[in-house]
């Protein structure tokens, strides 16, 4: 019995100690999973059973790298050994058959097996269980935190699209109309699905079919639906009854209508047009120009994000190509398709490498491209024209542009296409001569580049051969001012003590800032090849010096100016004659006109604004003012039919306005302003100042003063 | 039989009763103190009904009353132990005082009385002018909270904006945000911190033609502390008759001219084409002659517009006719370029010329009111040096004047240095050629006299006080008719200046009514009581505190005679015995006589 106890205990532990560590790893792993899965819910938003997909995967990864339940008795007894002094390293006695052991071991045994069952448990399961619950914890109000952030996140964007749903106007529905309902059925183009409301204030996409369906409580002998206030369309009845009446219209424009149940008409609602807009294309890769250098590739990547609000049908590439020079420069068209199923997505991101080589560019010829899209409502747009040029580098190495005319910049033009030659015999020959002869005519040709860039930078002041554009840093100068004997109160001398005065270098030369720039530019690309050429890679110096070449000659066109000349005859002055013609033959021109206002729009609007004013003081409209209120109505239903949103519920309170006797100030004030908003701001107007009636006196006393002052 | 002697005597008879009740009661037990309360509580019930009065002597000056007027603490006051007079506008709640319906006629039926104590906030001009000649002390009360002073034009010309300017003062502890709405929609807003005073301006383009009223509104968060109307009138004008002269047609012109027949202003346009031979546009105008100016001619016209070269290529009479134009109200724009003056007209201001800033475009501001025009893109030369005598109207961004004006008899004459605001048009800034012209041209053009001026005394003519009517006339010597709310009135000749009439009046009713004079039609607000009181209040604060300050403090010989002052006996004291008496009866009978 007594050798059992010792085994069962350490086997006891073993257990203890694998069920721990599993239900730690679980708690660890669900902690992990819970945290990536609720990022990923909220906010990458995808489906929350990817918990069940991760749970297991992150789990399965612990029990491969820890395979907890391959723990051995002897792995307890070691750990037991270590643990506790106390058993003197002889746990694994306990473990052995009895039979084999030695008598000493025996012993040691026997020692043992009466000391374990007074050991305290081992607290490392136990420290292991709690750590990973408490990564539990951690894990779970981690997770509680992000889903809180991400719903406070969330909850205006809802706010927002529910707030949209409900209708900004509360209608006002006859008393006659029992049951109603408006169904919309977008044009097919939308992809939408149709939808029914019962709401008579309509927002539909261009080009939709609404379907009204009114019932009424009683039976009504006509009922009329009036568009914009000009155009009536009766309803059909659907039975004998005269109780349910349907009308269907295609809806193209923004406007507002009412109903009219025999005679009684009903308030104004409103129709908003959804348009439909065109594809809205960017284009993120190349820029709108771009050049390509000798050396670099002859493609370009083109990246362009489409997007439109309901689907697009197509697009291509437009690309035209423009070849030759001067007189006999071709153009050829083409049109490139992007290889791709356009199946009224709304979003695509393309891109395409456009080989110009393969479209049968050469050196010299030009690019022209832009990106036509089609939507599915038959809208075309296109994007801007994008220009993409190759160099030519014969045109650089020819020497039309330096054997005529005046060469304002002297020979060192020569020098980098020289250089450039030179590169070139020297890449050519690498085969065949020794390496040591290679790397040696390399320096040597940077050694060259060297001195060119620092002639070059001799036009920009440069004086330090290190620095492009910099500026010295020696002022050994300045020290002989103290030799010099110094005049007592000289001002200037006393100045240039403190003062740091030297020429500006670059203000020294006589080019432009624009020119300074490019030169600077020039001496960049002369560095960037003579570091390649001193590294001995000829081939990699080379689109530099092409580079430095274009501009060069950038710079020498740029200086230049071309002034045709031109002859031109005059016949000589007489002076005695000039001014001497007759002119009695010569009739005098009069022009007579006279501005007629044909707009009196304005004039009515403001009268209108007056009129409403004497109202809100209490006064009622007479029969003269119906006129100015009709007016001022037939302008709102006007404004109204373009804006219904702006102008609909101004209308609609001006006609209460007027009709009815009751004063109600919000009414008027809301005409009031839809009133001024349909004036248009009014420039201002020369005005003859006034003065108090001109009376005898004051004639007199401005005489007297005149008299005195004389 | 007073009604105190029916209580006194039913009091009495209770007593009786009560006594009689008290004698017989089987329990005899503090019999004596229970008839002491008896008595106390009916006595005390008595003079509940019917109080004690009695005379005190107070030494006061017999010549000297206490005036309360409105706005008085009335706290603060009640401690006065002196006879107090009243208006009875004024709020007294608990104070006694014996009102006074017109304070003149007391005085006068008081020829005695030589000193006045004037609480709140005094009194208006008018009544104070009754005062002089009185030993007068004022005790003000606290500033009135509110909008203590306001101003706008009442009549504007169409396109013309009204501007509201003020001071608000906020004497609470509260910020006040001051509104100013109109036409349906709050125009703008000013916020005013506790305790101080803030002076406001809004402005606004009227947009109707009428009559409107605005409102200027206190705020206190959501309560409305007040809310006062601002009348305003808009008409439209006769527009002004416009004469260009040019030596050769330009742009400037061009542009100016289809300006001006867009907006139907009467133009007339001559420019040269050769000698003595000219081009003629007559625009919303009768044709006339204009081969040759006279004075005639010229008399049809409101401003004349002459380049400086045009004005030296005429004959000298045409020269003299404008100038005699000029002095008889036309007004004068002469455009110029150089720096020499050519004329003696357009010599008027010194020219000098300034290094041009190559690329700078030029901004113009208006001098009179700041206003700052977008940039005019041009190179800007010469300039118009500034005399005393002048008033330079536009000048560039550093001060530079480039238009300016000087008076000449009654008329004005404009210089111009300025040579293609059209650019303004070119580059659809419309908003800036509009301002620049219509400033230049109101500055200029002749003024319009007009047939009647009306003016109305006090600023506030309030409903149901006495209001002034001054009129002023052409002619002086027919009464003219004033007819208000179909009322005609008996005007007064001035005796210094015949053609001002005058006429007293208290409208009967609030809001906008007719004013006729010589049928012609002049609207005037009339207000109500409550409007503009803090406005009112300060004014009669101000002045109450001027006159005094004019007075001068010559103090009488104060001489103290006995005046006899009637008191009552506050009531609570016998509400206070009758209660403790019929308590202790209560008492007695309940608790005492039980054990």
């Amino acid at each position: 019995m007594l050798k059992a106890e010792g085994q069962n205990w350490i086997r006891n532990l073993r257990k203890k100690w694998i069920n721990f560590y599993l239900i730690s790893i679980i708690a660890i792993a669900l902690a992990i999973s819970l945290v990536l899965s609720v990022m990923s819910v909220y906010l990458l938003h995808f489906s929350p059973w990817l918990f069940a997909v991760v749970f297991p995967v992150i789990l399965g990864i612990f029990l491969f790298i820890k395979p907890i339940w391959k723990t051995t008795d002897q792995d307890v007894s070691r750990f037991v050994n270590n643990q506790y002094p106390e058993l003197e390293e002889s746990a694994d006695l306990l473990l052995q058959n009895q039979d084999e052991l030695t008598i000493l071991q025996q012993l040691q045994r026997n020692k043992i097996e009466n000391i374990i069952p007074n050991l305290s448990q081992p607290k490392e399961p136990v420290k292991k269980l709690y750590l990973g619950l408490i990564i539990l914890l951690v894990g779970l109000l981690i997770s509680i935190g992000i889903s809180q952030i991400s719903l406070h996140k969330s909850e205006p964007l809802n706010f927002h699209e529910k707030a949209s749903q409900i209708p900004a106007i509360k209608e006002n529905i006859p008393a006659e109309i029992s049951d109603f309902s408006a169904t919309i059925i977008p044009p097919a183009y939308t992809q939408k699905a149709e939808r029914k409301q019962k709401q008579f204030t309509i927002t539909a996409e261009t080009g939709a079919k609404t379907n009204w369906k009114i019932e009424t409580n009683i039976g009504i002998k006509k009922l009329k639906i009036i568009f914009n206030d000009n155009e009536i369309a009766p309803l059909k009845a659907l039975n004998a009854s005269h109780t349910q009446w349907t009308y269907s219209k295609t809806v193209n424009k923004s406007g507002f209508y009412q109903l009219d149940l025999d005679g009684k008409k009903s308030d104004l609602y409103q129709i908003e047009i959804i348009p439909d807009l065109p594809v809205t294309i960017k284009i993120t890769q190349p820029k709108q120009h771009t050049t390509i250098d000798i050396g670099q590739p002859q493609k370009i990547n083109l990246n362009v994000s489409l997007t439109d609000d309901y689907g697009i049908n197509d697009a291509y590439i437009s690309a035209t190509m423009a070849s030759g020079k001067g007189e006999g420069v071709s153009f050829t068209e083409k049109k490139l398709s992007f290889n791709t199923g356009f199946d009224n997505k709304r979003n695509f991101t393309l891109s395409k490498q456009i080989d110009l080589k393969s479209l049968g560019m050469k050196p010299g010829d030009e690019l022209y491209f832009f990106i036509k899209a089609m939507d599915n409502h038959g809208q075309s747009s296109r994007s801007d024209v994008y220009f993409v040029s190759i160099v030519d580098t014969a045109e650089l190495m020819s020497l039309a542009g330096m054997t005529n005319g005046v060469n304002l910049v002297p020979e060192y033009f020569r020098s980098e296409r020289q250089i450039i030659i030179d590169t070139e015999k020297l890449i050519k020959d690498q085969s065949s001569i020794p390496v040591q002869t290679f790397k040696t005519r390399s320096n040597d040709l940077g050694i060259d580049q060297k001195l060119l860039r620092l002639r070059y930078g001799q036009f920009l002041g440069e004086e330090n051969e290190n620095e492009i554009g910099g500026d010295h840093d020696d002022h050994d100068e300045h020290a002989e001012h103290k030799n010099e004997g110094e005049k007592f109160g000289d001002v200037s001398t006393i100045m240039d003590k403190y003062a740091h005065k030297h020429d500006i270098a670059e203000d020294a030369t006589f080019f432009e800032p624009e020119m300074k720039a490019q030169l600077k530019a020039v001496l960049t690309e002369m560095w960037n090849a003579e570091l390649r050429l001193r590294t001995y890679k000829p081939q990699e110096a080379l689109p530099y010096e092409y580079k430095a070449l274009r501009l060069l000659k950038d710079l020498q066109q740029k200086s230049r100016a071309y002034v045709a000349k031109t002859t031109v005859k005059t016949a000589a002055l007489k002076p005695e004659k000039r001014l001497t013609g007759e002119l009695d033959k010569i009739t005098q021109p009069v022009q007579k006109m006279s501005f007629e206002q044909k707009e009196k729009r304005t004039a009515f609007l403001k009268a209108a604004l007056a009129l409403l004013e004497s109202r809100k003081t209490g006064k009622k409209f007479i029969e003269q003012d119906q006129f100015l209120l009709g007016k001022t109505e037939k302008y709102m239903i006007g404004a109204a039919a373009d804006h219904p949103s702006t102008y609909l519920n101004a209308l609609s309170s001006l006609r209460k306005l007027s009709t009815g006797n009751k004063l109600i100030m919000s009414d008027i004030d809301l005409v009031e302003q839809a009133i001024q908003k349909m004036i248009n701001t009014e420039a201002a107007k020369p005005q003859t100042q006034s003065t108090g009636p001109a009376s005898a006196l004051y004639q007199n006393y401005f005489n007297n003063l005149n008299k005195t002052g004389k | 039989m007073e009604f105190k002697y029916i209580a006194i005597l039913v009091s009495l008879v209770l007593l009786a009763f009560l006594l009689y009740k008290e004698v017989t009661r089987t329990n005899r037990a503090r019999l004596v103190w229970r008839i002491l309360a008896n008595i106390v509580a009916v006595g005390c019930f008595i003079l509940l009904i019917v109080p004690i009065r009695y005379e005190t002597h107070v030494k006061q000056n017999p010549d000297e009353i206490i005036l309360l007027t409105d706005g008085t603490n009335t706290d603060s006051v009640a401690k006065l132990k002196r006879k107090k007079y009243a208006f009875p506008s004024v709020n007294l709640k608990n104070t006694k005082a014996t009102t006074l319906s017109d304070l003149s006629y007391f005085l006068k039926s008081n020829p005695n009385i030589r000193k006045l104590n004037i609480y709140g906030y005094g009194l208006s001009a008018a009544e104070l002018k009754n005062l002089k000649g009185y030993q007068i002390t004022f005790h003000p009360s606290a500033n009135p909270g509110g909008i203590i002073s306001a101003n706008w034009p009442a009549k504007l010309k169409t396109s013309e904006p009204l501007q509201v300017q003020g001071t608000y003062q906020n004497s609470g502890s509260e910020m006040v945000k001051l509104l100013f709405k109109g036409l349906g929609k709050a125009v703008d807003s000013i916020a005013i911190g506790a305790k101080s005073n803030k002076s406001f301006s809004f402005k606004t383009n009227p947009k109707q033609t009428g009559k409107a009223i605005y409102e200027l509104i206190a705020l206190q968060k959501n309560d409305t502390l007040a809310k006062e109307p601002v009348p305003v009138q808009v008409s439209d004008q006769t527009p002004m008759k416009v004469l260009i002269l040019a030596s050769f047609p330009d742009f400037e012109y061009k542009f100016l001219k289809n300006w001006l027949y867009e907006n139907q202003y009467p133009l007339a346009f001559r420019s040269q084409i050769s000698k003595n031979k000219f081009a003629f546009d007559f625009l919303n105008i009768d044709s006339i002659n204009l081969n040759r100016i006279n004075t005639s001619s010229l008399k049809k016209f409101d401003i004349l517009i002459i380049d400086e070269e045009e004005l030296a290529a005429i004959s000298p009479n045409e020269r003299s006719s404008i100038a005699l134009g000029v002095n008889n109200g036309m007004g004068l724009l002469i455009r110029v370029t150089n720096t020499k003056a050519l004329t003696t007209l357009g010599g008027k201001f010194g020219r000098f010329e300034s290094p041009v800033l190559k690329g700078k475009p030029l901004n113009l501001i208006v001098t009179e009111d700041h206003h700052k025009f977008n940039p005019l893109p041009l190179e800007q030369a010469v300039f118009l040096k500034s005399n005393q005598t002048d008033q330079p109207i536009v000048a560039d961004a550093s001060g530079k004047t480039v238009v300016n004006s000087s008076i000449s008899g009654y008329g004005k004459v404009l210089v111009s240095t300025l040579s293609a605001t059209y650019n303004w048009l070119l580059s659809g800034q419309k908003t800036d050629y509009a301002t620049y012209w219509s400033k230049i041209l109101a500055n200029a053009a002749r003024k319009r006299n007009d047939i009647q001026s009306v003016n109305i005394i006090p600023q506030f003519p309030v409903i149901h006080q006495k209001m002034r009517i001054i009129a002023d006339l052409v002619a002086s010597d027919r009464i003219p008719q004033l007819k208000i709310d179909s009322i005609l009135l008996s005007p007064r000749q001035n005796m210094e200046l015949p053609f001002q009439w005058d006429a007293l009046y208290w409208p009967q009713k609030s809001g906008w009514t007719n004013l006729e004079v010589n049928q012609a039609i002049e609207p005037v607000y009339i207000y109500k009581k409550t409007d503009w009181e803090a406005l009112k209040n300060q004014q009669k604060l101000d002045g109450t505190h001027q006159f005094i300050k004019n007075l001068g403090t010559t103090k009488a010989k104060n001489k103290l005679t006995d005046t006899i002052v009637e008191e009552e006996v506050s009531l609570w004291w016998f509400f206070a015995g009758f209660l403790l008496a019929a308590g202790f009866l209560w008492y007695e009978s309940r608790i005492l006589a039980v054990k």
